[in-house]
């Protein structure tokens, strides 16, 4: 203890007294150290922010006004052309697009769906801890290999999908599901949907066992039907997880780059790129990373202020 | 970390204090590890160079040789990745194309210094140029290939060809007859890496070329559109496999083997597949169809040591062992490239072998791929526009003026 004080005298703005006072009893411990102590306690968070957060931003805004070599070397600054350069490449504002497609249709099709999920799965039914099992085994599998098992199954000539449609008798020739972008990327988005299930029914499930049941007892003696308990008991007050759900779920599909990369690698034609995907591209493929760190600054700007109008919306909420 | 003092120091440490008397002959022998990245061709690859570097390691008992293992798609990606990060390996596989970014930026090694006139007589001539900038030495051709076509004997004798077709009007006009016997016909590639050398067979075949003598993108000159226009006319009248964007080149080899396709055009690799994956289908290979001129591709794939290596010699003594003959013998013959060393090409099974020679008969007509700077920029540019213009989103004439245009700009950097 007495290490730990004498550190936060150090830091603090008094360092003379506190040593001097510290004798004289624990009473005035927190107000000796009022500008140390807390500075101390923030210390580890705020070294591991400045590790992991600050100083790769930092390193990302110099690479983007610079002219950097494919391996990393610096070969002087270029002003603003790495984002002029990025700004009038068409394949950008295509990405740009698929980015808000691919963002909201992966997060509203994966709460859309995984409501009623979690509603089954909070029934009290025979073999629901194995149906609970099965919902979650998605999640145990990383991205990137679910990618590849999925890129097989789509496979036209040997892959399941074509395969299980062929002998359903719905198709009559095997559908080349990845050589378009028309089809691929709808692939690829319900992807992104079926692996986002686990995690938002979870939450889900955990907002359904929060409600009181004794309201639904109440409800049912006033004659209110299923469908009006449930659109006016269950999803009011499933409101906040839903939020919670809808934020987490955008800052992690905006950013979601194995499925897209293993399965098109944003082509064929550049029809399945989204921001992340176009930005590893030019870095790591065409060795550019640059304009890909211009492409990253202007993904966190983004975020930024989706963010921020959330942040807005909650207030106005409150 | 293994190789720097400070790291050794560390893990000494750490394994003094966990056990003293293992320590000490840690410190005495020291072996030096030279890591080696190399690119998975087959999956042959792996186990091979594993051999070597345990046969190599028992003839030099100072020196352990570590290999990684990468897929061709990533390889690039990966060295990246790891240079930025000063994390790359002592000795790596690299496309011969990508050399001069490895040679500008500093970061490959020249080995003229290790290479007695011995060791330079090794090599077959022609195969060492690619890996020579600025009169410097910098990759040795651990791999080589040119491209010919392969077809299906009984397929292409039902459509009447039975010597396969030797112009583009020929594949074009069995294509139609193997259509209507319900296979695919010609195999034209439409993803991943080589997208775009599979169009330049048909752009050179036409007298046209990828880079002019200026410097400059030259695949938009007019052999580009007439080609580009032959590929899409091929797509349109299902002469080829359906939903082309959506085949690679192992694809493509997959539906060879399968008897489905009658004619693709790739490597000597494919012969040793066939051997191994579809022993009974007849097949022949010929030169790359006929345009107006008769040419095809010749790549080689280059390994190359890196600056900031601190094992050198012992790097350099590895290089110089797997380049001796037994080691090439068994590469090629696990991989079936074409021999780079004259030891290998003078050796009978390989002199003698009737399908390999049709390949080296073809060298003298070859195209390498040229030496410039953002080469991937290039390939990425065509491969866009050949991509827009087999799904039929764009015209061949300014969809490769635009990409002839983009790069430029990659050219000029």
């Amino acid at each position: 203890v007495s290490r730990r004080l004498a550190a936060a005298a150090r830091t603090g703005k008094q360092p003379g007294r506190a040593v001097v006072l510290f004798p004289h009893g624990g009473a005035m411990l927190p107000r000796l150290s009022r500008a140390g102590m807390p500075l101390l306690l923030i210390l580890p968070s705020l070294v591991l922010a400045i590790a992991i957060i600050i100083y790769p931003f930092f390193v990302i805004l110099r690479l983007s006004f610079a002219n950097v070599s494919p391996f990393g070397q610096l070969r002087g600054f270029v002003g603003w052309a790495n984002y002029a350069n990025v700004l009038t490449d068409p394949i950008f504002y295509g990405s740009l697009l698929r980015t808000l497609i691919w963002t909201v249709a992966v997060v509203g099709g994966t709460v859309l769906i995984s409501v009623p999920v979690a509603l089954v799965l909070q029934q009290d039914f025979y073999g629901r801890s194995v149906a609970r099992t099965i919902v979650m085994l998605p999640w145990a599998l990383s991205l990137a290999m679910a990618a590849i098992l999925w890129q097989w199954s789509f496979n036209a000539d040997y892959g399941m999908i074509n395969g299980m449609l062929q002998s359903l008798g719905l198709i009559s020739a095997p559908v080349q599901w990845m050589a378009r972008a028309e089809t691929a990327f709808p692939v690829e988005i319900g992807i992104g949907i079926l692996v986002s299930i686990p995690f938002t029914s979870t939450i889900f499930q955990g907002g359904f066992s929060s409600i009181p049941t004794d309201i639904y007892e109440a409800a049912r003696i006033d004659g209110a039907s299923a469908m009006q308990q449930f659109r006016f008991l269950t999803l009011p007050l499933l409101q906040p997880f839903i939020s919670i759900a809808v934020v987490l779920n955008i800052i992690h599909v905006f950013n979601s780059f194995p499925i897209i990369w293993v399965m098109t690698q944003g082509g064929p034609d550049n029809g399945t790129h989204i921001l992340v995907t176009y930005a590893y591209e030019l870095a790591f493929r065409l060795g550019r990373p640059g304009p890909a760190a211009a492409v990253s600054v202007v993904m966190l700007a983004i975020v930024f202020v989706f963010t921020g109008i959330y942040l807005r919306l909650r207030r106005e909420d409150v | 970390m293994t190789r720097s003092a400070s790291g050794f120091g560390r893990r000494l440490g750490l394994a003094a204090a966990l056990s003293l008397p293992l320590a000490f002959p840690a410190m005495a022998a020291r072996p030096e590890t030279v890591r080696v990245t190399v690119a998975e061709y087959s999956n042959a690859t792996g186990p091979y160079f594993e051999k070597m570097a345990k046969q190599f390691t028992q003839a030099n008992p100072g020196i352990d040789v570590k290999i990684e293992v990468v897929n061709w798609n990533s390889l690039l990606q990966k060295l990246q990745t790891d240079i930025s990060g000063g994390t790359n390996s002592d000795l790596s596989i690299i496309g011969t194309r990508w050399l001069l970014d490895f040679v500008k930026d500093g970061v490959a090694e020249p080995l003229d210094s290790y290479m007695t006139p011995q060791v330079r007589d090794r090599f077959v001539p022609i195969f060492l140029k690619p890996g020579t900038i600025d009169g410097k030495i910098y990759g040795l051709p651990i791999a080589a290939s040119a491209r010919a076509m392969f077809y299906n004997k009984a397929m292409l004798a039902k459509a009447g060809f039975p010597d396969g077709p030797a112009t583009w009007d020929e594949v074009v006009a069995a294509a139609k007859k193997i259509k209507a016997d319900g296979g695919y016909g010609f195999g034209i590639q439409g993803k991943d890496v080589e997208t775009d050398v599979y169009w330049y067979y048909a752009l050179w075949s036409y007298g046209g070329d990828l880079i002019g003598s200026d410097g400059k993108a030259a695949f938009d000159g007019p052999a580009g559109p007439k080609t580009l226009d032959l590929y899409k006319s091929m797509i349109d009248q299902g002469l080829t496999e359906p939903g082309v964007t959506n085949y690679s080149r192992t694809d493509l080899q997959n539906l060879f083997k399968q008897g489905r396709l009658g004619m693709v055009i790739t490597g000597p690799f494919l012969i040793g597949q066939m051997a191994k994956e579809a022993p009974n289908l007849q097949y022949g290979i010929i030169p790359v169809p006929k345009g107006t001129t008769q040419s095809t591709y010749a790549v080689t794939d280059s390994i190359v040591m890196f600056k900031n290596s601190k094992v050198k010699r012992a790097a350099w003594k590895f290089l110089d062992y797997i380049f001796s003959k037994e080691p090439r013998v068994e590469f090629n013959k696990n991989e079936g490239f074409l021999p780079t060393t004259i030891a290998v090409a003078q050796d009978p099974s390989f002199a003698d072998d009737p399908r390999l020679k049709v390949f080296v008969g073809l060298m003298p007509n070859a195209h390498f791929a040229p030496v410039i700077s953002g080469w991937e920029d290039v390939a990425k540019d065509v491969i866009d526009a050949l991509q827009s213009v087999y799904l039929g989103n764009a015209q061949a004439a300014p969809a490769l003026q635009q990409a002839a245009a983009k790069a430029d700009q990659a050219l000029g950097r």
